[in-house]
């Protein structure tokens, strides 16, 4: 029995250390805007982990809008209310899929491939060698993924919920033969500037920090071993999958919960 | 570099435990100036990890270590930083960037640490490149360079910038005869024409003994030997004499600290 | 030139993003550029408001002219004190202008329409129309018309 709690115990403070070295990483990583010269570290990082992600982010988009339309319509017009179809689809977008989403597929398209090439990093001896250069790896190598991953997934959650109205506009309003006047204008009446899309877009920024600080944390922090790496690819996708839905129901409490 | 001691590093009692193993016992060594030293010991005696203490990548439990006069453990980041910029390592695997040319490699601590012109880095990285007899492979990747190639690569991006101080984790293993040939005359000559401090860390005795000015023999956390390597050959302890010559067996075991093999192979309790 | 691709690329994505975002704003949520200016409020008391929520519409003749800015209870009176914010200036409601709870639709949401009136005098910043309806409660009109039934 008492082995049991010494075990908890130890497990309990491997977690709390662990998470201790994460935020030693996010505030030596973060400390102070990326200077002018590092630009084109962050320009490349963009490359790799938004423009990379656009295929799947629009592919994904189109057929969850696609299907959204489809499921609202069918489900609406049994009570005559096709014209909300538009407000339907752009509110669960703006406030909840578009944000959880695409978080959730930059995880797994960007996220995993982070940890991989921070983890080979450090396997070999490169960040090491930088460090010995004199070059602080986490302002030059963690850094500029970071401020990469937080310009990247808002535009790429805008361009999620773009494509996806589009997606139900092509199936509510092409195919189906929704009313286009009443599709949009019932969007824009009960959508909000700020309240919708505006606090969409705090939840992506949150979900992008979530997402790239598990990821190059767990890149910097694992084993240097091919066991360590594929372990810690496969607990980026998985540990930022769970932040991302708890922190989405904590944050859709705080901003839309109604105490 | 402003001391005018004769040492470079001076190490004091320095004690380092890894879990509940020393790999330091309360170790003392000074690495002179303008010299190559060499740090000797059978594997796993923690030689790569004194390399990294003195880079003060990691903090020793207790002791000083004090390169130029100034004390490495009490640093904080921002000036092990700048400290380091006047350092030069070699790594066992090479450590170049992947993702760089060997051109860009060697470059590299130029763009970071100066702001000098474009003609200007490409002249150095050629003189760097050429120094290492490599400068026709300057558009090659890492990934298309033998491992005796990647290593002189590395080597001329550690004296990329004219370091004080140059250390070598090492540099002779896995190497084939000519590429450990090279290596050990390129090691030589560099360190006569920048008139830089070397620090060598290797098991390999001959190509060692043949280019170190002063050897330390590192075993179970002491220093068990020190001096030229002539009078380390000559020497008459025990260890020395099994690591110098090679011997497999010896003051330090062939066997890694087991029961008796009775115990095992017959399964009686001990 | 390489990175030539890579700056072109991201480029490209970032306008993509901000095109995204510019669509989302206009097109989807609608937003007036007009109406981001100058608002001014009035309170209406009530009955009952059975499920009016802030920021709900305020309406005359089903065009929306302002939203519900806060609601609250006076205890003493066990009544619904509600706060509208109407855009323009004051000066464009008359003061026996008179307030109502209705629902859009069966099931739809709440909101306040408002009737004017033919008062000359009008509403000022913080004035309260007196005249006022609360929402109809689907509960107390069954509950009426059983009464009536068993009469």
């Amino acid at each position: 029995m008492l082995g049991v709690v010494r075990a908890l115990g130890i497990r309990a403070l491997d977690w709390l250390s662990t998470l201790g070295r994460a935020t030693i990483l996010w505030f030596n990583a973060m400390a102070g805007l990326p200077r002018w010269k590092d630009i084109s570290l962050v320009i490349k990082q963009i490359y790799n982990v938004g423009f990379l992600s656009l295929v799947i982010i629009v592919l994904s988009a189109f057929s969850i809008g696609a299907v959204l339309a489809l499921q609202f319509h069918t489900q609406l017009a049994r009570f005559g209310a096709q014209e909300a179809v538009g407000v339907g689809l752009a509110l669960v977008l703006l406030r909840e899929l578009g944000p959880v989403v695409t978080a959730l597929l930059f995880a797994g398209r960007a996220g995993s491939a982070l940890t991989a090439e921070i983890g080979l990093m450090k396997t070999t001896e490169q960040l090491s060698s930088m460090e010995m250069m004199g070059v602080d790896p986490l302002r030059r190598i963690v850094a500029p993924r970071i401020w990469a991953g937080l310009l990247s997934v808002p535009l790429l959650t805008a361009i999620f919920n773009m494509v996806a109205i589009y997606g139900g506009v092509v199936v509510a309003i092409d195919w189906l033969g929704a009313d286009p006047g009443g599709f949009w204008s019932g969007m824009q009446d009960g959508v909000e500037l700020w309240e919708d899309l505006g606090k969409g877009m705090v939840k992506s920024v949150v979900f992008a920090a979530l997402v790239t600080w598990v990821a190059v944390f767990q890149g910097y922090d694992c084993p240097p071993t091919a066991e360590g790496m594929s372990m810690a690819t496969t607990r980026t996708v998985v540990i930022s999958s769970v932040l991302i839905l708890a922190t989405d129901f904590l944050l859709t409490l705080v901003m839309y919960g109604d105490f | 570099m402003t001391s005018d001691s004769d040492n470079l590093i001076e190490i004091e009692n320095l004690t380092f435990l890894r879990g509940e193993r020393k790999i330091f016992d309360d170790i003392s060594l000074t690495i002179p100036r303008g010299k190559i030293t060499a740090i000797m010991g059978p594997s796993g005696t923690g030689k790569t990890t004194l390399l990294r203490i003195i880079g003060g990548q990691i903090r020793p439990e207790s002791g000083n270590v004090k390169v130029d006069g100034q004390d490495i453990c009490s640093m904080n980041r921002q000036e092990l930083f700048s400290f380091r910029r006047n350092l030069g390592m070699l790594f066992q695997s090479s450590a170049l960037f992947t993702d760089l040319s060997v051109y860009e490699n060697v470059a590299f601590p130029m763009r970071v640490h100066t702001n000098l012109s474009e003609e200007l880095i490409r002249d150095l990285v050629m003189m760097k490149l050429n120094a290492v007899g490599l400068r026709g492979a300057r558009d090659l990747m890492p990934s298309e360079l033998s491992g005796g190639m990647a290593r002189r690569v590395a080597l001329a991006r550690a004296i990329a910038l004219d370091p004080d101080l140059l250390m070598y984790d090492e540099p002779f293993t896995g190497q084939d005869p000519i590429a450990m040939g090279v290596l050990v005359s390129l090691i030589r000559e560099l360190n006569n024409a920048l008139g830089t401090t070397s620090l060598l860390v290797s098991h390999d005795i001959h190509e060692t003994v043949s280019i170190a000015d002063r050897i330390y023999v590192i075993a179970d956390g002491k220093v068990i030997g020190a001096g030229s390597p002539e009078a380390l050959q000559a020497e008459p302890t025990a260890m020395v004499r099994q690591f110098m010559h090679g011997e497999p067996d010896g003051p330090v075991p062939f066997h890694y600290p087991a029961d008796d093999i009775a115990y095992d192979v017959l399964g009686e309790p001990g | 030139m390489r990175m030539r691709t890579v700056e072109i690329s991201v480029g490209a994505f970032v306008l993509a993003g901000i095109i995204a975002l510019i669509f989302l704003a206009v097109q989807v949520s609608g937003i007036n550029f007009d109406d981001t200016g100058k608002t001014y409020s009035v309170t209406a008391r009530f009955d009952d408001i059975a499920g009016l929520r802030t920021r709900a519409k305020v309406s005359m003749a089903g065009v929306t002219i302002g939203r519900v800015s806060s609601i609250d209870v006076d205890m003493a009176w066990g009544e619904a004190l509600v706060t509208l914010d109407i855009l323009g200036e004051p000066g464009n409601l008359t003061t026996d202008t008179s307030a109502q709870i209705l629902t859009e639709g069966i099931l739809g949401a709440r909101y306040v329409s408002l009737v004017p009136g033919g008062d000359e005098e009008t509403l000022g910043d913080g004035d309260e129309i007196t005249d006022t309806q609360g929402a109809l409660v689907l509960e107390n009109l069954i509950g009426e018309f059983v009464t009536n039934l068993g009469k």
